[in-house]
Parts: structure tokens; C-alpha cells; sequence
């Protein structure tokens, strides 16, 4: 299961540039079946034949694995998640539900979510472009078997109407510890909304370097294209990046040591630990992954930063070790599986 | 109830968002909201404009009734979700100015969907009961059904 992460970590350490500011990308589109009832109207027996169909169809035409959601372990489930492969909304339903996951790893499809089809794609660092190409040549294929719901006026029909038009959400997710330091996030994000973007600073912990994860993704679906959408993100993603690091020339100036002594604590308390939680990695990862980014930590890569997030994370920990853990025992192996990865490199 | 960033100052501010990936809830401080840019989020999402557009109700909404899924526009205002795929059109009329609200906009541009040539499902099923018909031996069957495959322009082997 946990081979499902290699869209994260895919780079072997050949990164695309500031793949330190922007950890990740995403796109997704929402799609269903015009003979098909959507979710809310859905009977179970329909929804068993769609889901069959369905798997059939992107069976003969992309190369993949399909995971039947009732047949894995909760645990299993969890891990999905955590890779961001799947929804919360996707493990609630009742319904039978699907994921497909092509065999290179970088496309997944969720059955049965709240649309028929939830098509998404992932990569490390600034791919955006290149994921939606990706989504798009897929749906080209697809599109081709499947009729899909679509209004002349209101495009792609989808089960909620926040969605309709394109269906398209396409995010970044950036590591901004420079602007928080100096201040500049509230500003930065203003311009963000204002043409239209959601900006979001759930990830982190806390303030100041720890987490200093945000993501920014389209709002709206509806009257603007696809290319004009990721022509904005990919605009606005870049502006970020240079004011992060004009903010981080800032840092360098006022509080070198400072930010020195946060990095090489931060991975010496990795390197070292033997009880960690999923909170503490992550916000000792983000000093971490400052200091690759900025060239202080020159024996890691992000590769690992990236790996790290996300097996660290508590259902993947345990498939990792293929066992179920308690909360404490996780702390331990947390640790253990860190310091294994960490000292690699090293020695 | 100290701020869930700091922990330090008391948390005045909830801060609840029901995100396609995940449900958030946050109690902070004033001084942290800011520092993770929530408050000016509070521009309203399309999530948020559509519940609020949603308790727009009106008498008719009982009687207006999508005629493939039965869904009525009173039951549509109560969930927020279509059920189908003819559901936008007859509410159409109802629910336009809420569409332009959420959207900003009135009329979708960009990619379509190629109509009319897929008969994907037709198709799938047909092939299906070809199976079946082939792994009972009824041959007279599943000449008939490949009569039919034939009219898609399927040609069909097994
Ligand atoms: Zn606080
Ligand atoms: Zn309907």
C-alpha cells in the first residue's frame, strides 16, 4: 500500500527548481455518467453496476491497480488518506466505492465519491502543468466510452453546484516560513484572493517556522478554462516563490544563527529521537526542509523530507511496519523508522 | 479554552471549514487567526454562498420535480446536490441567479464532452450478457447480442 506515495516521492533527489517552497501539486476533475443517477439519488444496486462499469472501462485503458474500498483493512483506508488518494467524505459513504491508481502512480480515480468519477493527479513540486496535461489526455480516453453529464450553458454537471462548469480544482501546496518570519503572509494571500483563489493555512502546527504550510487552489469552476485557471495558479505560485525568498534573504540578514540553530536542532532531534508524535515531526520537518531549501543542510535531500511527512503519518506507520501499533508504540517505531532514513545518508 | 496555535492565549476565534478533503476545526487567537491568513478568508467560499443561497425557499419548491430522478427543488435546497443529470435543467429557472452568485459567472467555457458517440454502458452491458450467454452455451443468444454489438460498430470477438 505503501508504494502509493511515489508521486511524492518520484524525484530521487532530481527536484524541480525551489521544490522546497512548493511541496506539492494537485489537480482534479469531477465528472459523472448521464445514465447514472448522481450520489444522492443513487440506489445501491445502480451504484454496484456503475462501479463495475466503470472499473471495466478505465481497466481496458490505462494500466493500474483497483482497490476495492470494502475489502481493505480500516487501516488500509486510513493510509489511503493520509497519501491523499482518497477523501474523508470518500471512507464515509455507505455505498460501494473504488479506487483506481495507474500503474505509474500518478493518476487515481475515486468511484462513486460524491460524482461518478473524481479523476485526480499528484506531483512533487511545481508540476501542475504537467499533472493536468496528464488528467486531460486521460479524460480524452475516457471520454471517449463514457457520456458524460454535460449542460451547453453550465458545462460539466456535477452533484454539487460549486463544482459545475469545468469541474476543475487544481492546488499547490507551499512551505512559506520566510513570510511568515517577516510578516508578509496576510498581504500576500489578500492578492491571492482577490483573483480568486482560496488560500488556506490548515497544515501546520503552530505559527513561526513550524508549519508554515499553505495551499492555494481555484474557487470558482464556473466561466473560466482550465488553461486560463492553471495560467493563474502557475502566475501567482511563482510570485509567492520569490517573495518567500526575498523574505528568506530577509532571514539571513536579521537572524542567521537564529534559523541555524532551529535547522541543525531540528534534525538532530530527528536523528536522535526515540519517542516522536506525528505533530513534532512535522513541525521539526519544516525547519528541516528550510534548511534544504536554502542550502544549510546539504546531506539531505527533499526526497527524504518527503517521505518522512508522510510515513510518519499514524496508519502509515503501522502498514509500514505491518502491524497495528498503539498510540506510544507508533511513537517508537515513528522514531526508529526517522532515524533509519536520516542516518542513510550520513553515514 | 487556550489557542490551539500558541497556547498561550485564549482561542476567540472557531474556525470550522467542511473542505472537500477533510473537515478543519481550529480555535485560535486573534494574533494566530491572523498570522495563518484565516481572517481575511473571510471573503464568503462558493461552499458557504451556496448554504446561505440555499434557505432561499419558496412555496412551489415542493412542486417542481426533476421527472428522471424525482428529486424536488425543495428537497435539492435542503441537500444542495443535484440527482441527476436532468436535475439542472429543470431547475434551471430557479436556480440561475444562485449559480451566478456562487460563480461569478453564467456560462461555462471550456473543455466539453463529445456527445452522442459513446454508447459506453450499452455497450458494456451487451458484453456482459454476451458472457453469460457464451458460459451457459446459449448460442443462439449470443449470436443475437452480437447482431446488436454489430449496430455500435462493435465488433466482437469473444
Ligand atoms: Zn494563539
Ligand atoms: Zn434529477
Amino acid at each position: 500500500m505503501l508504494n502509493k506515495i511515489r508521486w511524492l516521492v518520484s524525484g530521487n533527489g532530481q527536484h524541480s527548481e525551489y521544490a522546497d517552497i512548493v511541496v506539492s501539486s494537485r489537480v482534479r476533475i469531477a465528472r459523472n455518467v448521464s445514465q447514472f443517477n448522481f450520489d444522492v439519488k443513487l440506489k445501491p444496486a445502480d451504484a454496484e453496476r456503475l462501479l463495475q462499469f466503470l472499473r471495466t472501462t478505465i481497466g481496458s485503458l490505462i494500466k493500474g491497480e483497483y482497490i476495492d474500498i470494502r475489502q481493505i483493512s480500516a487501516l488500509e483506508r486510513e493510509s489511503l488518506l493520509e497519501c491523499h488518494l482518497i477523501s474523508p467524505a470518500f471512507l464515509r459513504k455507505e455505498k460501494p466505492t473504488g479506487l483506481y491508481i495507474s500503474e505509474d502512480g500518478d493518476i487515481s480515480i475515486m468511484l462513486n465519491e460524491e460524482d461518478h468519477l473524481r479523476i485526480q493527479a499528484l506531483a512533487a513540486g511545481m508540476n501542475i502543468q504537467q499533472i493536468a496535461d496528464k488528467i486531460f489526455s486521460f479524460e480524452d480516453s475516457i471520454g471517449a466510452e463514457l457520456d458524460f453529464s454535460f449542460d451547453e450553458t453550465y458545462g460539466f454537471i456535477t452533484s454539487c453546484p460549486t463544482n459545475l462548469g469545468t469541474g476543475f480544482r487544481g492546488s499547490v501546496l507551499l512551505h512559506l516560513p520566510g513570510l511568515v518570519f517577516t510578516n508578509e503572509v496576510e498581504k500576500v494571500l489578500k492578492g491571492a484572493l482577490q483573483i480568486g483563489m482560496a488560500v488556506r493555512g490548515i497544515y501546520g502546527e503552530g505559527s513561526e517556522i513550524k508549519g508554515s504550510l499553505f495551499q492555494i487552489s481555484n474557487q470558482h469552476t464556473l466561466g473560466l478554462r482550465e488553461e486560463d485557471l492553471l495560467q493563474t495558479i502557475t502566475k501567482l505560485t511563482s510570485m509567492i516563490v520569490d517573495i518567500e525568498k526575498k523574505a528568506r534573504d530577509v532571514i539571513f540578514s536579521k537572524a542567521r544563527h537564529e534559523f541555524e540553530d532551529k535547522i541543525f536542532r531540528s534534525i538532530a532531534i530527528l536523528r536522535s529521537a526515540r519517542i516522536i508524535s506525528t505533530d513534532e515531526v512535522l513541525n521539526l520537518l519544516s525547519a528541516v526542509r528550510f534548511g534544504v531549501g536554502t542550502g544549510i543542510l546539504k546531506e539531505v535531500n527533499l526526497d527524504v523530507v518527503n517521505e518522512i511527512m508522510l510515513v510518519s503519518r499514524p496508519a502509515n506507520i503501522q502498514l509500514f511496519y505491518n502491524e497495528i501499533l498503539e498510540e506510544h508504540e507508533r511513537d517508537v517505531r515513528r522514531a526508529d523508522f526517522i532515524r533509519s532514513r536520516l542516518s542513510r545518508k550520513t553515514a | 479554552m487556550l489557542c490551539d496555535d500558541c497556547k498561550k492565549n485564549p482561542a476567540t476565534i472557531f474556525f470550522k471549514e467542511v473542505l472537500p478533503e477533510k473537515v478543519v476545526e481550529l480555535h485560535l487567537c486573534g494574533s494566530c487567526a491572523h498570522k495563518r491568513g484565516l481572517l481575511l478568508t473571510k471573503k464568503m467560499s462558493p461552499i458557504e454562498m451556496l448554504q446561505r443561497l440555499l434557505k432561499e425557499k419558496s412555496a412551489k419548491d415542493e412542486q417542481i420535480i426533476c421527472g428522471k430522478c424525482y428529486l424536488s427543488l425543495a428537497e435539492f435546497k435542503r441537500i444542495g446536490r443535484f440527482g441527476c443529470v436532468r436535475c439542472l435543467e429543470t431547475f434551471k429557472p430557479y436556480i440561475k441567479n444562485l449559480i451566478k452568485q456562487i460563480h461569478h459567472s453564467e456560462k461555462h467555457v471550456g473543455r466539453h464532452a463529445e456527445h452522442g458517440k459513446q454508447k459506453g454502458y450499452e455497450v458494456y452491458q451487451l458484453r456482459e450478457q454476451l458472457k453469460k450467454a457464451l458460459e451457459k452455451e446459449a448460442y443462439e443468444e449470443a449470436a443475437a447480442i452480437r447482431d446488436k454489438l454489430k449496430k455500435f460498430g462493435v465488433e466482437s470477438a469473444e
